[in-house]
């Protein structure tokens, strides 16, 4: 299953590999990315699958909340895989 | 992020200093008090102006000693620990203690020298690209480009560092950035982020489940220190009596008298801490991930238990395990708002108490070769609430897990989560130097001691009073063991039966040293250690087949620990 995020980072060295790094390493692929100037920022639009069963786009999400300098515009929908993984429950 | 209104207490000095004075004032200006480093050819600049710091530097003889010491430092003070060096070899050897303040959650503030800006990307002489490199370990991470930015990058780095889950940071100083000039005064000070609001309903949720529970338990983690909140946890753990299991890193929390502790849970925690976590029907999880060491199979683990997790982090929630009332928040403010009424508990109260009582540690080895796990028991007793114990990796570590006495987190510094052999002697260094009344105590094995023994010199240098206990079993001993257990007795590439005479090695360092290999020759041991004004080392053979037990065996569930004799 595909998610998208939408994402803005701040035009700060690093900030793209920051971005790309933590989704692969979180155990997902990049099916689709297109990165645009946006004046201050950059924004984001990065499709992700996921490599295996027990990954979650929400959990990602929370994850990439976590880096320095960027934000979420749009997240997958709430719904999304709930039911479908264990390990995604909030 | 909001920046606060200026309110400069001396005219803005607008005098254009170099980018090195610049780091030096930043880090004066930020209170550090100790830097440990090294220096090389890219990180001169810094170092020519480093003469004039108030903050004190040490000079460590491996970079990775002080990245570990800068960790252990902030472990135990709670300010950032900050480590320095020049660029290629010196940054990379940087990279494993910043991996580990990464896993275990610690402030470090990582600063390191790189070649001139128009050289960067050319393969220059001692150019890596570090940022690139510890992009997936550090919180956050700067190349500065101009050193103008120096005084607010190194504002925003601490308060990064420190703020919510703590972490560490790299600042990467480009060396015509060192050299340039700029006029920059210090930054306003920036307003601290809005505390975390926490959702009353879920809290309110959290008390409805533990009030109605009938087997809660405390799943305390490493979280409760961080945030500073032992005692808000140790009055929430007094006033519902609910039992309590804490992970490596949440040692300590609860005192290891504490009447309701059941010690480490996981794969060398205690059969009542693993025997209650697969009985619970409710697991208050408080600054804990959910970690494979901890869980054992994670399908198995808690399997009757509903789970409230707190933690400041986000990220964490439902990660590993779903939780059926998240609360994202600071600890401290959290534990102390959740006032449920006490759930009436006394039969598994009961049930806990015996279980401890029936699996308690055994210290009755027979034969009359020192018994490592006797010894350290010992030790942290007659060290008393100054004991401080700053670990390697391997059997000692979890040993000292097992049998020594905590009086509070702040007590035992391990690498939790990278596991980092070499830990021991650096860590212990930084925290002497954080805590200087206190009993710091490296505990370490032969294998993890030699892989930072250089450091022996940065305690003489420096006259730093660390005491040392090298349990010396001639083998990889935690590897040995596993290759007994699960390798059909292959052993392979474990022994180090030509390991150097360690007593004689501290010696030769100007350390004093001792060796001791009988069980009657260890009270007097700790004596002298204990009393050693300066760095003392004992070195204590032990016998090279004594194992860790219990042991729950990789992959498998907490329920199928195995035992052995002591």
């Amino acid at each position: 299953m595909k998610d998208v995020f939408h994402i803005q980072i701040d035009r700060a060295e690093g900030s793209l590999q920051r971005l790309i790094g933590l989704i692969e390493r979180r155990g997902f692929h990049i099916d689709g990315m297109s990165v645009s100037d946006a004046g201050t920022h950059r924004e984001v639009r990065i499709t992700v699958r996921e490599r295996d069963a027990g990954r979650c786009t929400q959990v990602l999400g929370r994850q990439i909340d976590r880096i320095v300098g960027a934000r979420r515009i749009a997240s997958p929908p709430v719904a999304v895989r709930v039911e479908d993984v264990a390990p995604c429950p909030v | 992020m909001t920046a606060a209104a200026p309110m400069p207490k001396h005219p803005p000095d607008t005098a254009p200093k170099t980018g090195a004075r610049l780091v030096v004032e930043a880090l004066d200006n930020l209170g550090v008090e100790i830097v440990f480093g090294y220096p090389g050819g890219a990180i001169m600049p810094v170092y020519d102006a480093i003469t004039s710091a108030r903050f004190k530097h040490i000079l460590v003889r491996h970079e990775q000693a002080a990245a570990f010491a800068a960790d252990a430092y902030a472990r135990v003070t709670g300010k950032p620990g900050v480590c320095m060096a020049t660029s290629g070899p010196g940054a990379t050897n940087l990279i494993t203690g910043i991996a580990n303040a990464m896993m275990d959650s610690v402030p470090l503030i990582a600063i390191t020298g790189n070649v001139s800006s128009p050289l960067m990307g050319t393969d220059a002489f001692q150019e890596i690209d570090i940022l690139g490199a510890t992009l997936p370990m550090v919180k956050h991470s700067w190349i500065v480009r101009d050193p103008a930015d120096i005084p607010a990058i190194f504002e925003d780095a601490f308060r990064i560092a420190t703020s919510g889950r703590p972490g560490p940071v790299l600042i990467d100083l480009p060396k015509d950035v060192q050299v340039g000039l700029a006029a920059a005064p210090a930054p306003a000070p920036r307003a601290s982020a809005p505390a975390q609001r926490i959702d009353p309903a879920q809290l309110r949720r959290a008390e409805s489940a533990i009030s109605s529970a009938q087997r809660p338990l405390l799943y305390i983690g490493g979280g409760v220190r961080i945030a500073g909140a032992t005692d808000e946890v140790r009055a929430f753990a007094h006033h519902t009596h609910i039992p309590a299991v804490c992970t490596l890193q949440g040692l300590g929390v609860l005192p290891t008298d504490w009447p309701t502790a059941l010690g480490m849970m996981g794969m060398h925690g205690t059969r009542a801490a693993n025997e209650a976590v697969q009985a619970c029907d409710l697991l208050i999880v408080l600054g804990a991930r959910f970690d494979d060491r901890a869980t054992g199979k994670l399908s198995t683990f808690a399997p009757h238990a509903r789970v409230i997790h707190i933690d400041v982090d986000a990220a964490e929630i439902g990660k590993l395990r779903a939780a059926d009332v998240a609360i994202t928040a600071d600890l401290k403010s959290a534990v102390a708002q959740l006032s449920p009424r006490p759930p009436e508990i006394d039969a598994w109260i009961a049930d806990c108490a015996e279980a401890k009582r029936a699996h308690a540690f055994r210290y009755d080895a027979p034969g009359d070769g020192v018994y490592a796990p006797a010894l350290l028991k010992e030790l942290s007793e007659r060290a008393g609430d100054k004991f401080v114990a700053a670990c390697d990796v391997g059997q000692h570590q979890m040993w000292v897990a097992q049998h020594c006495s905590f009086s509070a987190p702040q007590a035992h510094l391990t690498s939790g989560g990278l596991g980092a052999m070499g830990y021991g002697l650096p860590a212990g260094m930084g925290a002497k130097l954080a805590q200087p009344d206190a009993h710091v105590v490296t505990i370490s094995g032969d294998g993890s001691f030699i892989m930072n023994i250089q450091e022996l010199a940065t305690l003489r240098r420096y006259n730093i009073a660390l005491k040392i206990v090298l349990l010396d079993n001639a083998s990889l001993g935690l590897v040995r063991q596993w290759q007994e257990l699960f390798f059909d007795r292959n052993f392979s590439e474990i022994d180090l039966s030509d390991n150097p005479d360690f007593a004689a090695v501290a010696q030769a360092f100007g350390i004093e040293a001792f060796r001791i290999s009988r069980r009657e020759e260890v009270g007097p041991g700790i004596e002298r250690l204990l009393a050693a004004k300066g760095p003392c080392l004992a070195h204590v053979l032990i016998d090279a087949k004594e194992n860790v037990w219990p042991l729950v065996p990789p992959g498998k569930s907490n329920s199928e620990m195995m035992h052995g004799e002591p």
